[in-house]
């Protein structure tokens, strides 16, 4: 939708394909950290930097107003295993030109002291900030410009020498002059090559609103365990068996976001009470006024992660005119709307603003599936 | 008995009459009530046994056989259960609201006989504290064995206004007016549908005679306009048929537009247990039908559970009678509320969020057809704790009204995600992982 957006203010005429319906991928499920803190150190780091700058611009101009909130992220260390990562990815942070602040002692029971009595330390992460998915998009469908094909999926591209002139649908080929495949999970079916994005699901849990007696939160409340699962850091010490990474993220509406798992699954409509009982016990561990609120939704979303944890973002071999975003895992609300503007550059064949080489979709050689 | 257990999922009389017919077929049966007693919501018991509101006859009976029944069974009861939904590995969660715990269960079956749940339709005003449901207000006498204090205005459509105003008069707190909506009179047809049940006779009679007596008329065409607050109480804008306009000052005003399956925890679950469901979430057909049905769900376990079944014949018979019964008498009533064009923007439609009608026609108004789950998603229609109990119905409504072809489904905007309802953060923290309650 992003891409669509920038697109249409290029001069091009753009339809978004969705064999469902919008948001009904991993963005109408997820949460909304547009956030630097738990990115792995390199160029997503830097990528990451540029995308909250980029959400501030949108938000500045009118585009995203209102859809995005700047605040602080806190990465809390609540066992002595966790303050080395903490350290060392509050050390990386910083190198990348993000402002960061350690908090011990008082400046800690301060901060996050009546949130999470038990932290031993934490760093805050400023200049971040939260935007949630299915509005960002919900917001950019209002703008319009561009055409929505709800319930109509892509089943092939039709290629035509070098290029690819239409795309089918299951009422027909339409013609086209360039392709973005920015189909999450759904992008693979159209390029050669197996096994290079997997489905990795997270599940999430929504809580009631907040009554007075809720210590203030301020902001998201990240476990550095979170760090661990996300593969961001090398494991260390930790044991490796924690696949659940926990976020308690206060929302604008006073609920509480609390998640998530990664799991090498793709049953993204069932949630489960084992996953969910793990999070709420490391949630109240964590932060025990939350055991006073009351769930009142567990849903699960699913992620593309790629074999190199690295977002696809580029042209695909085999034609001249086709494009991919995709594998995104569990950044793409903060990198999407940077993303659709990189893609619009590129398909419009001027310079990139950002340096995504590293993304290419040459790094794997991806090609245009025969079949497709 | 088969060490196989079956669960049942509500106190009612179509819950009641399923476990029933499960244990006499030689299943092992568990019931659970989230209430602090059975009953449901026809046989509601009261909190004080010496404070209960007068039934009719006929009723009080149907309820006692029941009770006898379940007494003498080796059915086991867990009052204070609460079905949250069956999870992503197909265990049934339970909250036990004494322990303040979820417990799981594998059962060999499911019968969910959840009841179903009131409508009320949007009026501007009636997200105000002192607007409640004639069910609500039913319930709470059914429970205290009191009425409410204040005047008391009912309104809507439907037999529950005459059953509520008739329970209200009999304990001394007449209401100040009843207003149905439809403006039909008896038609012949109703009648013969209703001659064929000498059960709803007998009630509608039953209820009809204090009421006359009370001098309490029944003004038909009349409907609410809007509710505002009135200092502490509540100025009510009333319209008659011709469209003339009479204000109201009182207490309390109950709302009713008839009654829906309660499908919240019903959608099958991918790995859940066998399930069937009963009674008034199953379809919508009152108290006699409910045990009809409940027996029947009982049947469909048996079978599936290749235990020997009894022939339940009479049962479906009886619920052919109801449903045929139950379709005459809607023809009475006019379930449709307010007509939604003339609602102003600022009508409430989702309580629990606040939503407004407002805001429901600007996401419809771009050319682009959104779907029904950005409805939810942006709108927030069914995102709040009710889940969309309350509004999806009617959301889903006005969306079909609005623009021809496929209507959205209620479904898509309540979801199928457990917990069916809220239930404490502190409840899972110490579920052992997938261990029974026992
Ligand atoms: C639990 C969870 C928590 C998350 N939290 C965060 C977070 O805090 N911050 C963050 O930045 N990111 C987060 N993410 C990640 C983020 O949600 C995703 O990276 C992002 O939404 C990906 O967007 P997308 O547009 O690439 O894919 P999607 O949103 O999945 O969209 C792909 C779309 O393509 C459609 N499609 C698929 N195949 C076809 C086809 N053949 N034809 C037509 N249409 C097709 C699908 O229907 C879908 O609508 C989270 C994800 C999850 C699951
Ligand atoms: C508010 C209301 C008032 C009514 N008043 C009358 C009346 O006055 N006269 C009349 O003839 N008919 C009345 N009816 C209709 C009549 O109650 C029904 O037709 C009949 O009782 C249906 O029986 P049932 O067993 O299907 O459901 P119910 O009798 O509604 O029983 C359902 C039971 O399930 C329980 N339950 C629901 N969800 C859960 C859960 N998640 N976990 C555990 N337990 C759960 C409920 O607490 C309830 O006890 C009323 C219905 C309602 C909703």
């Amino acid at each position: 939708m992003s891409a669509a957006h920038f697109l249409s203010r290029a001069g091009w005429r753009v339809t978004v394909y969705d064999s469902g319906v919008v948001a009904s991928g991993a963005t109408g499920s997820a949460d909304g950290a547009v956030s630097v803190a738990s990115k792995k150190p390199g160029p997503l780091m830097t990528l990451a930097v540029a995308a909250v700058r980029f959400y501030e611009h949108l938000a500045e101009t009118g585009v995203l107003v209102d859809e995005f909130i700047s605040r602080s992220t806190f990465m809390i260390a609540s066992q002595s295993d966790e303050l080395d990562v903490l350290e060392s990815q509050s050390a990386q942070l910083e190198a990348a030109g993000v402002p960061v602040r350690l908090l011990k002692g008082q400046s800690l029971a301060e901060t996050v002291g009546a949130a999470a009595p038990s932290a031993l330390a934490a760093v805050e992460v400023q200049g971040e900030g939260h935007a949630v998915g299915y509005r960002v998009v919900e917001r950019l469908r209002r703008l319009g410009g561009f055409t929505i094909r709800r319930h109509c999926r892509i089943v092939g591209l039709r290629q035509s020498g070098g290029s690819v002139s239409g795309v089918v649908t299951e009422q027909g080929v339409e013609p086209a002059d360039a392709v973005l495949l920015a189909a999450g999970l759904g992008s693979m079916d159209f390029l050669a090559g197996s096994g290079l994005i997997r489905p990795r699901k997270g599940q999430l849990i929504v809580t009631d609103r907040a009554g007075r007696d809720t210590p203030r939160f301020p902001g998201p409340l990240m476990s550095c365990r979170y760090l661990v699962s996300k593969g961001s850091h090398p494991a260390g010490k930790l044991p490796e068996s924690r696949s659940l990474g926990l976020v308690v993220d206060p929302l604008r509406t006073g609920q509480f976001l609390i998640g998530g798992s990664r799991e090498d699954r793709d049953d993204k409509d069932t949630a489960d009470a084992d996953t969910v009982a793990s999070l709420l016990r490391d949630a109240v561990a964590l932060s025990p006024s939350l055991a006073r609120l009351r769930v009142i939704r567990v849903f699960a979303g699913v992620r593309a992660a790629t074999r190199d944890g690295m977002p696809i973002v580029g042209r695909v071999g085999g034609a001249d005119n086709v494009w991919v975003a995709t594998g995104f895992e569990g950044d793409g609300i903060c990198l999407g709307p940077l993303m659709g503007h990189l893609c619009q550059q590129m398909i419009c064949g001027r310079p990139a603003d950002q340096d995504i080489s590293a993304l290419g979709a040459d790094r794997f050689g991806l090609k245009l599936a025969d079949a497709a | 008995m088969s060490d196989r257990e079956v669960l049942v999922i509500g106190g009612g009389p179509a819950g009641v009459a399923a476990a029933l017919e499960m244990a006499r077929g030689g299943l092992k049966v568990t019931l659970c009530e989230q209430g602090p007693r059975l009953g449901g919501a026809i046989h509601r018991q009261p909190d004080d046994p010496s404070r209960r509101v007068r039934v009719p006859k006929a009723q009080r009976q149907r309820w006692q056989a029941l009770a006898e029944a379940l007494a003498a069974s080796p059915v086991t009861v867990l009052c204070r259960h609460m079905f949250a939904g069956v999870e992503g590995s197909g265990a049934v969660l339970l909250e036990d609201r004494a322990s303040g715990r979820i417990v799981t269960r594998h059962p060999a079956a499911l019968v969910l006989a959840l009841g179903g749940v009131e409508r009320a339709t949007p009026v501007p005003g009636w997200q105000l504290p002192g607007v409640v449901t004639a069910g609500g207000l039913q319930m709470m006498m059914k429970s205290t064995g009191r009425a409410p204090d204040g005047d008391v205005l009912l309104a809507g459509s439907g037999p529950l206004l005459v059953a509520v105003a008739a329970q209200l008069t009999a304990l001394g707190k007449a209401p100040v007016a009843v207003l149905e909506r439809s403006t039909s009179a008896v038609s012949l047809r109703a009648l013969a549908g209703l001659i064929r049940a000498p059960a709803y006779l007998w009630e509608a009679a039953g209820y009809l005679l204090p009421l006359t007596k009370a001098g309490i008329r029944l003004q038909r065409g009349a409907s609410v306009r809007s509710i505002v607050p009135a200092g502490d109480r509540l100025s009510v804008t009333i319209v008659d048929t011709i469209g003339l306009e009479q204000r109201l000052v009182v207490d309390r005003v109950a709302l009713h537009d008839g009654l829906l399956p309660n499908g919240n925890g019903t959608t099958p679950a991918p790995n859940g247990p066998f399930t069937v469901l009963a009674g008034d979430c199953r379809e919508v057909l009152g108290g006699v039908a409910a045990i009809a049905d409940g027996r029947l769900a009982g049947l469909a376990v048996l079978a599936r559970l290749g235990q020997a079944a009894p022939d339940l014949a009479g049962a479906a018979a009886t619920l052919r009678r109801e449903r045929r019964t139950q379709s005459a008498l809607n023809t009475l009533f006019d379930y449709s509320g307010s007509d939604a064009a003339h609602l102003p923007d600022d009508t409430v439609i989702c309580r629990c969020e606040g939503r407004t009608l407002g805001q429901l026609r600007g996401m419809l108004a771009a050319g682009d057809r959104v779907s029904a789950r950005e409805i939810k998603l942006n709108g927030r229609f069914g995102m709040g704790a009710c889940q969309g109990r309350f509004c999806a119905e009617w959301v889903a409504a006005f969306v079909a009204s609005q623009r021809d072809g496929q209507p959205p489904q209620v479904a898509e905007i309540v979801g199928s995600r457990w917990p069916v309802k809220p239930v404490p953060v502190s409840a899972f923290v110490d579920l052992p992982p997938s261990s029974p309650s026992e």
